[in-house]
Order: C-alpha cells, then sequence, then structure tokens
C-alpha cells in the first residue's frame, strides 16, 4: 500500500470521527472530576445504556427521536444515581468511588443483558445520511462525517457556554476552587447536579451516535472506558481543552497507528499516556496547576 | 551553619520573602518575629527546601543546598516542625520517634528486622523522649495523648533526625500559658551546639529564649540584632504591636 | 503499622482449618475452587500490601501475574528450563518490573496513581496479545507442574496441588508480615500517613515505594507461576486491567489493610462467584450490589465489619473520647 493523498484524508476523517466520539463521552466525565473532585467509573455503562435506548426507540420511532430522546433517558437515569448513589459518595476518598461505580458497572451491565439480551443490536443511520460524500476524491460516509460536525458543535457550544454564560461562569469558579464558588453564593449543590445530569446525557449521546456504526452490545460501555479515562488523563483532568486535546490525540495516534505501526498500535497508546504522566503528572491542560 | 542570600520568592503579584539574608551561627537561637502573613513559614518552606526560591541561595554547614530536594537537605542535617501537628496518628509515641530516628539510623529501608530492635533506633528514641519530656507516655498511642504533649511530640520527631539546625514552626501554637512556660525549660534541655530557628508568636517567650532576634515584615527583615535591642525598637514596636492590635 | 489482634489470629486458624479440612474432604471440584482461591488470595495480598498499607491503589497486579505466568511458561516451554529455575526467574521478571512501576509512579497520587498503573498493565496486556511468539490471543499451553518427587509428593495429584498452594499462601503471609513489621514497613506506614513528612526527614520516599511494589510484584509473580500450573494454560486475559479491578474488589470487600481480610474476601469472592452461577447467569448484578453496599456501608469490608462488633467497649469508648476531642482541635485550628 502506498500513502497517497486519499489514504491520509481518509484516515486523517477517520481519527476525527474517532476523537469526536470520545470528546461527547470525555468531557462529561472530566467536568465532573475537575468540579466535584468524582471518578465515575460508570460512565462507560451510562454510554451503554444510551445506545439501547437508540436502539429500542429508534425500531419504534426512528432515528432522529431516538438521538434526541436516548440522551435524555440517560439523563434521567443520571438523576436518579445522583440522587441514591453519587450524592452520598462524594466526601469519600477516590478509591471508594471508583468501586462503588465499579459495582455500578457489574451492575448496569448485567440489567442491559437482562432487558435487552445477550445479542447485539443495530440499527440503521437515516436514509439522509445513509451514503458517501466526495471529500478530496474519497467517498466517506456520511454518516461519520455527520459525527465529526456533531462532536465539533458540541464542542463549540460548550466552549461558548462556559466563557460566555453565567452557569459557564460557576462552572469555571467551581472548577478553579471549590470554597471561593461556595462564597461567592452559588448552590454548589443544585450547580453539580446539572453538571452531573448534561455529562450523563452527553454520554448518552455519544452511545446513541454510535449506535449505528458499531454493533450494540452489552460490553460496548467496558471496551469505551479505558479509551475516555486515557483521553481525560492525558489531556488534564476538568478543562474543555484537555478533553478535547486528549480526544484528538488519542483518536489520531490510535487510527495512525493501527494503519502505519499495525504491531505496537494499542501498546503506542498505553506508553503514551506513561510518558504523559511521566512528565506532566497531572496531564497536559489540567484545570488547576 | 545556616545561612541565606538574599532569597526572594514571588506568588504571582505577592512578594512573598524580599532579598531575605539570615546568618545563624553554630549553637545559635534565633526567633523570627513579625505578623501575620509577614511570610515567616514561606521563608522555612524554602529554607526545608518545600518550595524553591526565585532567587538566593541557601547555604548549610557551608555547602549550598538551594537545588537539594527536601530528603537530602533533611539528611544533611536540616530539621523542621510543623505549626500544625503532622503526626502518625494510628501510632506510639515511641514509633513515631522511631519512624524519624530509622531515617537518621539508616534502618529505614532494611527489610526482615525491625527499626525498633535497631539499638541506634532505640538509643536515639530515648535521649529525644527525655530531652522533650515524653517519657511518661512513650507507649501511647498519639490519638490518646493531649494536645499539648503532641505539640513536643511534634519536636520531638525532627529531633529524632538528630540535625545540625532544628526549625520550629510555633511550637507553642495552641497550647496554655502553662505549657509554653515548659517549653522554654524543654529549650533549656536541648543540647547547647544546636543551631535553632524558631517562628514565635509569644513576644515574652521569644525574647526569653533567644541569643538573636529577626523581624519579617512583608517578606523583608526589618530588624536584625539581640532581644535586648529589639525590645526597645519602636520600629518593631509599630511593626509588630501595631499590626497584632490591627488583628 | 500492622498488629495482630486475638480475633485476627482466630480468623487465620478458621481460615487454614477450613482450607485443610476442604482439602481433605472435598471432590474434584472443590479442590479446584478451593486452589482458586488460594491463589487469588496470594494476589489479593500482594494487593493489599500497596493498596492497603502503602495507598498505592494498583490497577497492575492482574498484569503482573500475568507476565509472572507469561515469563514462567516461556522459560520452561520455549527455554527449556527446569520448571524451579523458569519460576524463579518468572519471579524475578515481576519483582523488577514492579519496582520500575512503583519507581516512575511514584510522583502520581489518587486516580493518577491508579491510571499510570492501569497504563502500564494494559501495556502488557496488549504486548502479549499482539506477540505471536507468546501465542498471540490463543494464549499457551502451560508446562508440567513442580517436581516434588523427591519428597513424594506427585503435585499432578489435584490435593497435593491445593495443599501446595496453601503451604505458598502461608509463606507469603508471613513475609508480608515480616516486610510490614520491617524498616521498609514501617517507612512505608509514614509515607501513607504523611508523605511530606516523611520527606522533611529525610526518607527517599520513591524508594520506599518502588521497593514495596517491588516486593508485591514478586508475590503476583508467585500468584501467576501457581496459576499457571493450576489451569496449565494461559492467556492474555490473565493481564487485563478487569483481572486486577477484581482482586481490588476483593480486597475491599475483605476488608482493605488488614491481610486477615483480603483472605476472607477472596473466600467470599470465589464461592459467591461459583454459587451464584449455578442459579443465575446474571452473578455480576449480585457481586456489584454487593459492592456497591459494602462500600457504602462504610465498613472496612467484610472483616472490618466484623472487627468493629468485636472490638471491646472500653476500646470503643476510648475512641469515642478521641473523635470528640479531635472535633474540638479541628474547631480550634478552624
Amino acid at each position: 500500500m502506498t500513502p497517497d493523498l486519499s489514504f491520509w484524508t481518509m484516515q486523517t476523517l477517520n481519527a476525527l470521527q474517532l476523537s469526536m466520539l470520545l470528546f461527547l463521552l470525555s468531557v462529561g466525565l472530566t467536568v465532573i472530576f475537575g468540579l466535584m473532585h468524582f471518578v465515575n467509573l460508570a460512565h462507560g455503562a451510562l454510554y451503554a445504556l444510551g445506545a439501547y435506548f437508540a436502539a429500542t426507540l429508534a425500531s419504534h420511532a426512528g432515528f432522529w427521536v431516538a438521538l434526541l430522546l436516548a440522551p435524555l433517558g440517560v439523563a434521567v437515569v443520571g438523576m436518579a444515581l445522583y440522587g441514591g448513589l453519587i450524592q452520598r459518595m462524594r466526601k469519600s476518598g477516590p478509591m471508594a468511588q471508583v468501586l462503588v461505580t465499579f459495582g455500578l458497572i457489574f451492575v448496569l451491565l448485567d440489567l442491559t443483558r437482562i432487558f435487552w439480551g445477550d445479542l447485539a443490536l443495530a440499527i440503521t443511520p437515516p436514509a439522509i445520511l445513509a451514503g458517501r460524500v466526495d471529500i478530496l476524491g474519497v467517498g466517506y460516509p456520511a454518516y461519520r462525517l455527520f459525527i465529526i460536525a456533531l462532536g465539533l458543535g458540541i464542542f463549540a457550544a460548550l466552549a461558548l457556554i462556559l466563557s460566555r454564560t453565567q452557569i459557564g461562569a460557576m462552572i469555571r469558579a467551581g472548577v478553579d476552587n471549590d470554597d471561593m464558588a461556595a462564597c461567592m453564593g452559588i448552590n454548589v449543590e443544585r450547580l453539580f447536579f446539572i453538571v452531573f445530569c448534561v455529562g450523563c446525557g452527553l454520554a448518552g449521546l455519544a452511545g446513541a451516535v454510535a449506535a449505528p456504526l458499531l454493533s450494540v452490545t452489552p460490553g460496548m460501555g467496558l471496551e469505551i472506558l479505558i479509551p475516555t479515562l486515557i483521553v481525560i488523563v492525558i489531556g488534564g483532568l476538568g478543562s474543555l481543552k484537555g478533553a478535547i486535546a486528549g480526544s484528538l490525540i488519542y483518536g489520531f495516534v490510535q487510527t495512525f497507528g493501527a494503519v502505519l505501526l499495525p504491531g505496537v498500535a494499542s501498546i503506542l497508546i498505553y506508553a503514551l499516556l506513561a510518558a504523559v504522566l511521566l512528565l506532566k503528572p497531572v496531564g497536559l491542560f489540567p484545570a488547576k496547576g | 551553619m545556616l545561612e541565606t542570600r538574599n532569597l526572594d520568592k514571588s506568588f504571582g503579584a505577592i512578594h512573598v520573602t524580599r532579598n531575605v539574608s539570615l546568618k545563624l551561627e553554630r549553637g545559635e537561637r534565633r526567633v523570627i518575629l513579625g505578623p501575620n502573613g509577614a511570610g515567616k513559614t514561606t521563608l522555612f518552606n524554602q529554607l526545608v527546601g518545600e518550595i524553591v526560591p526565585d532567587k538566593g541561595q541557601i547555604l548549610l554547614a557551608g555547602e549550598d543546598v538551594t537545588a537539594l530536594p527536601v530528603a537530602k537537605r533533611a539528611r544533611r542535617g536540616l530539621s523542621r516542625s510543623y505549626q500544625k501537628n503532622t503526626l502518625f496518628d494510628g501510632l506510639t509515641v515511641e514509633e513515631n520517634l522511631a519512624l524519624a530516628a530509622s531515617v537518621h539510623a539508616g534502618v529505614s529501608m532494611t527489610l526482615w528486622r525491625d527499626a525498633l530492635q535497631s539499638v541506634q533506633v532505640r538509643a536515639i528514641v530515648e535521649e529525644v523522649a527525655n530531652q522533650v519530656n515524653l517519657m511518661p507516655y512513650i507507649h501511647a498511642k498519639v490519638s490518646e495523648i493531649s494536645y499539648g504533649v503532641r505539640r513536643q511530640l511534634e519536636v520531638g520527631v525532627a529531633l529524632a533526625t538528630k540535625p545540625l539546625v532544628l526549625l520550629m514552626d510555633e511550637p507553642t501554637s495552641g497550647v496554655g500559658p502553662e505549657m509554653a512556660k515548659g517549653f522554654h525549660d524543654l529549650l533549656a534541655g536541648l543540647p547547647r551546639d544546636l543551631t535553632i530557628l524558631i517562628i514565635e508568636h509569644d513576644m515574652d517567650l521569644a525574647f526569653a529564649v533567644a541569643d538573636t532576634i529577626t523581624v519579617l515584615n512583608y517578606g523583608e527583615v526589618v530588624f536584625d540584632g539581640l532581644p535586648e535591642d529589639a525590645r526597645g525598637s519602636k520600629l518593631l514596636r509599630d511593626i509588630y504591636l501595631g499590626a497584632w492590635e490591627d488583628a | 503499622m500492622f498488629r495482630h489482634t486475638p480475633l485476627r489470629y482466630a480468623a487465620l486458624i478458621i481460615l487454614f482449618s477450613g482450607a485443610l479440612f476442604t482439602a481433605f474432604t472435598a471432590g474434584y471440584f472443590g479442590m479446584e475452587i478451593l486452589t482458586e482461591i488460594l491463589i487469588l488470595a496470594i494476589l489479593v495480598l500482594a494487593l493489599d500490601l500497596v493498596a492497603g498499607f502503602g495507598g498505592m491503589v494498583s490497577l497492575a497486579h492482574g498484569a503482573l501475574m500475568g507476565l509472572g505466568a507469561y515469563a514462567f511458561v516461556a522459560l520452561a516451554t520455549k527455554a527449556g528450563l527446569d520448571p524451579w529455575v523458569a519460576a524463579s526467574a518468572a519471579v524475578a521478571i515481576t519483582a523488577g518490573t514492579g519496582w520500575v512501576i512503583g519507581a516512575i509512579c511514584a510522583r502520581s497520587h489518587g486516580i493518577y496513581f491508579i491510571m499510570a498503573t492501569l497504563a502500564f498493565g494494559q501495556m502488557g496486556y496488549s504486548y502479549f496479545f499482539e506477540q505471536s511468539f507468546f501465542g498471540g490471543d490463543d494464549g499457551m499451553v502451560g508446562p508440567r507442574r513442580f517436581d516434588l518427587g523427591f519428597i513424594g509428593i506427585n503435585l499432578n495429584d489435584s490435593r497435593s496441588f491445593a495443599l501446595f498452594c496453601l503451604a505458598i499462601l502461608g509463606v507469603i503471609y508471613l513475609v508480608a508480615m515480616a516486610i510490614l513489621r520491617s524498616g521498609l514497613g514501617r517507612s512505608l506506614t509514614g509515607v501513607t500517613h504523611n508523605e511530606k513528612r516523611m520527606r522533611a526527614l529525610g526518607l527517599n520516599v520513591w524508594r520506599v515505594k518502588a521497593d514495596v511494589f517491588g516486593l508485591s510484584g514478586a508475590m503476583a509473580g508467585i500468584a501467576g507461576v501457581l496459576a499457571a500450573q493450576h489451569i496449565m494454560f494461559i492467556s492474555p486475559k490473565m493481564l487485563h486491567w478487569t483481572v486486577s479491578g477484581e482482586a481490588l474488589v476483593v480486597v475491599i470487600l475483605g476488608g482493605l489493610g488488614t491481610l486477615v481480610g483480603p483472605l476472607v474476601g477472596a473466600v467470599a469472592f470465589v464461592v459467591m462467584k461459583h454459587e451464584l452461577s449455578h442459579v443465575t447467569t446474571y452473578w455480576h448484578l449480585i457481586v456489584g450490589l454487593v459492592l456497591i453496599a459494602v462500600v457504602m456501608s462504610r465498613a472496612n469490608g467484610i472483616f472490618g465489619f466484623i472487627e468493629a462488633r468485636f472490638r471491646p467497649k472500653t476500646d470503643r469508648m476510648i475512641q469515642s473520647i478521641q473523635t470528640r476531642d479531635d472535633a474540638k482541635e479541628i474547631a480550634k485550628d478552624a
């Protein structure tokens, strides 16, 4: 195979598409961590839940309804989790949080198996996104382009919300300094609740958009968890910039590694993570110094 | 024994240490006075290496230690106690002292042998426990002794590394006047060749134990001299008492 | 600091005699379960040493165990070494690897430490998954078991092998205890309590962490060698991070930082897994719920719960007085 322009275009688009999917997942996780110092390992399970919701809804009401309602459904599950578990675990150490959410992975995994069975589900993308679009001579699936656009759109929207709105300022203050945020009269509890639910909703959205791309299986949450964690640790916990940077790094290293250095591709990303932690123990763009 | 040359440190726009030069002779006992926020603890943190100064040098026994990490400085003979107790709560007084002594005795990394069984460690523990009057509590857990005794242990742990220079950050903070008197006796019992630098809020105690006095204000040395001279100094009164009354 | 209480001695005696009793009465299947418990117990002792006493929550221990298994099998079958030599070399390799991981991760704390160890563990997993020399994702067939013929023991008999594992576990327990009581163990306690203070006392903190991680790695390696001999087959799955995650669950379920607790946890976990998987395919759901309940109950696992129950009344009173004192002190500090 001689790499030519179409090869590079194709792989760049693949890398971007993977990056954007990871971004949707990691941004919620990282902001929740930055704000609440909470490690939610069950974030991947919520992504799987989003995919299952989408698969069920799509077969009854079509893709677009599924894309809209699945994230909302996951956000509602997030609300229940927050009230039942997360709120009580906030003051516990990272280890207790890791373990409770690890237990939650087990529970959610088996619940999806009970409700949807062990067989993989599939949904087809809507007709309008079913074809291919010609980019620099490459016929690229329209649906993958849609994911890239959606990711960039969400990134832009979040950047705007964080920098321009009052709630964005509150989140930034909260990530920067918990005490200060409380002193400024911010209702910290409500802020946490909103951010947690939005984060869960974004995980659900990632699951819903990933569903037509991959087959929907109970294990998909566990599979995506490690890449998501790598993204946020490389990027640095708590920052939007870190989430997008980490996602892009992961997406490109993984995609190009797989085609250019097939033997060591899977080791490459872990070596990169180890190297980052060695040189910058708190990631590339942490929210706090 | 301990010397700083033009030490300077800023955190962003806040200048916490300005051009501080100090010189402590062997066996000298110096008290650092100054209002809250004068940069006393920040100075300590730079001396032991927990904070890196922007400019200047720190010399220990004539050698430049500015670039050395905390642990290496400690092994060269610089030890400190903290303003807030940093003891090992689940352990006994003896074990607390032994932890510190084992580093000096070189048994902190041994396998198969309990550091407490080391003859050298036992000797240091006993010596220090006598110096800081901890013998009656030697087998008590930290959680079982009173706050005042914990303050004594805080100094004891620092002493158990057998330092050349001992830095004490407000050793009497939070204890009553009687205990503060006891602290005076404790200092009197320490070897005369040990160089001691103390941050102290209690002026009477400071004048009672100090050979020399340094006054810091806004990170700057504004007085450096004998207690007699400090006592009469209007400058000191204005800065220190003024700030004291304001607070 | 590790201390043996009468309750801990009692638990050890019960566990040991239970294991002996099972070994002499159980059938083939029970013997397999017993051996599984014993090997898991070695792994979780190794993990408790770093996580419970050193505050280093490792997600690399499954990989260290797997590395020990792979090194042993490769050296014994591919290089044709005597099983004893191969096993010693394999344990030396995991000790060295553990030491390096510990040294590199010593600067990281909390979630970053967890992630850093995860990265190293997954690196190992990916490596063995990809390398066709080591059988790739098909794994490898294990070698013969140790030959104890010279003292008249045939380890191919499952009872003998179970007893052999029990003996190794006993030795490792004693070693772990000795380490905790040694100078290194005391330094580790100090570092876990207050790393900054230990540094100010002149301690080489990273060396303490690396040394303990290396020793723990050696124990995980021993578990790997035994696992390879037990099931006589190894696959990259042994190195996957979920193995480390499960080991961590066992430690927590049993009681972190008690040495005895993780042993209880290993028994509870394996028995629960086997019993539940008879009843339902959804046994993970129940394990997950139990785990959540244990962590949220704030008790230090099953054994911590029992210890809290059995603690003499006077002790409890002293503690309640202390908590009040501490509260006062905190109020004063503020």
